[in-house]
């Protein structure tokens, strides 16, 4: 059974690889880069041109140790193509499957779902690598500067994080399929991860009711071990920050496969599958 | 004949798209994040003003509403973006062709797409400001109610005569949504909306005149949290309306080519 899940998760990510990289959109691509370097642009004018670095709140520097005002925007922007990755690839595999009519084969498979979906999700976050390095490199064009590169951290936060953006992937994946929604959901996520994850600015800044919002997020913890594996930020409780993420993590992938089989229950009685 | 075609279709559209979750998502729930997310920028900063220069006067505004207000119009931007989408809509169903073959005034047919999306965001716009000003205490400074109204209904006209335009590239391309998709960070940074003008470097200026959203945001920013009146701000109004018309002409002209090279080459209803 694990044998075969795997083969599963193999084959799907050999195929999605294979179906990137063949019809490779130049337009798609830049379009992942708009957000993060209309962030890094603006963050660069905000702090070089409208402010300058003597106006920095006084809290700045004991939230974020070290670590420049860049440096701190850039780490956050480079975790944004992780969240276009969950929302928009996996959350809308299904949405794709039905549009290309091949949602009742998938289906018909005796195949694990979610050996299925993390085939997926392993595809889109190799990918993403990619991004995430472009992202720094721009970073560094913006004045993005390692302090320390504390390894074992840096990839624990990386495979934590995308394991559950995997979950959320799962649960958008399952809205998608309901109600035959295209990008909605996908923009409400990437709006809802981009505001209360402390990309910008730091959690502690935020109105409490915003920080509140962002202790339910993994991308906050995320993003926050990731500043601590490469910014030198003492403030930070690694220790807290990982085993918060891994009890998220386990939340958001097991209520992913409940929503998931539920849906194609539903879906199945129904008849809905390709209905489009 | 004209107005019959203009309400037909922002009947049309209203109906299909005023009680559906991309309007909800669209209108309400990404300006509202977008509007934190750019409120959050300014955070790490220790200041809750901007300073806005216009014509040699220095204007001190509140951050909240400096984003707010850039945030809303912003948001009217996107919406007139969205509002090709119709076309694409039609596309999907197999109905454009049915569309382009009637003998509607196709500047009648952009114009009410253009209308159903400036209404279905219209109300949440008042809603919202409204709500902005009882509870979150916005500093509002209105020296001079014409010229709120002027900018206002500038900003209004220009904006959707530009989204006329744009609503040409879906019939042009079946790829208009992608098109429109690359504009938004642009013009996001370009007008202005995230930092006060004065602050944008100095070779990205020209594509920022470019936009009816600047110079929309510069006015109505002097006029509802400046207290400018309506000769300081004369020089966006002239601009805005010069655009208007500009706009309105250019629509005219990319419709007629985008049908013309969409029937030439076949790609109405191909998807």
């Amino acid at each position: 059974m694990v044998r075969h899940s795997l083969r599963v998760v193999a084959s799907t990510t050999k195929v999605n690889l294979i179906m990137t990289w063949r019809f490779f959109s130049w337009t798609g691509f830049a379009l992942r880069f708009f957000t993060p370097i209309m962030t890094l642009a603006a963050a660069w004018v905000l702090y070089n041109v409208v402010y300058g670095a003597g106006k920095l709140a006084p809290g700045f520097g004991v939230a974020v140790g070290s670590s420049g005002y860049i440096s701190f925007i850039t780490v956050g922007n480079a975790f944004y193509v992780f969240v276009f990755a969950a929302a928009f690839v996996v959350g809308r595999v299904m949405f794709w499957e039905r549009a290309t009519g091949t949602i009742e084969a998938t289906f018909m498979s005796p195949m694990s779902r979610l050996a299925y979906m993390s085939g997926i999700m392993v595809a889109a976050a190799t990918n993403s690598l990619i991004d995430f390095a472009a992202v720094f490199l721009l970073g560094v064009v913006f004045g993005f500067q390692v302090a320390l590169f504390n390894a074992p951290l840096f990839f624990c936060s990386l495979l934590l994080t995308a394991f559950g953006l995997f979950g959320i992937g799962l649960i958008t994946n399952a809205v998608t399929l309901t109600f035959r929604d295209r990008t909605t959901t996908a923009n409400s996520l990437m709006i809802l991860f981009m505001v209360f994850c402390g990309l910008v600015c730091p959690v502690e800044f935020m109105p409490s009711w915003a920080q509140m919002i962002s202790q339910a997020l993994p991308l906050t913890y995320g993003v926050r071990l990731m500043r601590a594996s490469l910014l030198d930020i003492g403030t930070v409780n690694v220790t807290y920050d990982i085993v918060a993420l891994l009890i998220l993590d386990l939340i958001y992938v097991v209520i992913g496969a409940i929503t998931l089989k539920q849906i194609e229950r539903n879906l199945r009685k129904k008849a809905l599958f390709s209905v489009f | 004949m004209f107005t019959r075609i203009v309400m037909a279709e922002a009947l049309k559209n209203l109906k299909v798209y005023f009680f559906s979750g991309r309007t909800l998502v669209w209108a309400l729930i990404l300006p509202f994040g977008n509007g934190l997310y750019l409120y959050f920028l300014y955070l790490p900063f220790a200041t809750k003003s901007v300073n806005l220069q216009f014509n040699a006067a220095t204007y001190t505004i509140d951050l909240v509403g400096f984003t707010i207000v850039g945030q809303l119009l912003y948001s009217f931007f996107t919406m007139m973006l969205l509002a090709g989408a119709s076309f694409e809509s039609e596309r999907w169903q197999g109905t454009l062709e049915a569309v382009l073959l009637s003998p509607a005034n196709r500047i009648a047919l952009l114009l009410g797409g253009a209308l159903a999306n400036a209404l279905n965001y219209i109300w949440m716009l008042v809603a919202l400001v409204l709500s902005w000003v009882a509870f979150i205490h916005v500093s509002v400074f209105i020296t001079d109610l014409l010229a709120l109204c002027a900018s206002l209904g500038l900003s209004y006209v220009a904006i959707v005569a530009l989204g006329m335009c744009l609503e040409t590239l879906f019939i042009y391309s079946r790829r208009g949504g992608l098109l429109v998709a690359w504009l938004q960070e642009p013009v996001m940074f370009l007008s202005g909306q995230i930092f006060p003008l004065q602050s944008m470097p100095a070779f990205l200026l020209p594509f920022s005149y470019l936009l009816p959203l600047t110079f929309g945001l510069m006015a109505v920013r002097l006029t509802l949290l400046g207290g400018a009146s309506i000769y300081a701000v004369a020089i966006p109004l002239v601009a805005l309306a010069s655009m208007t018309i500009v706009f309105i002409l250019l629509a005219r002209v990319l419709v007629s080519y985008a049908e013309r090279r969409a029937k030439a080459k076949a790609t109405l209803t191909q998807f």
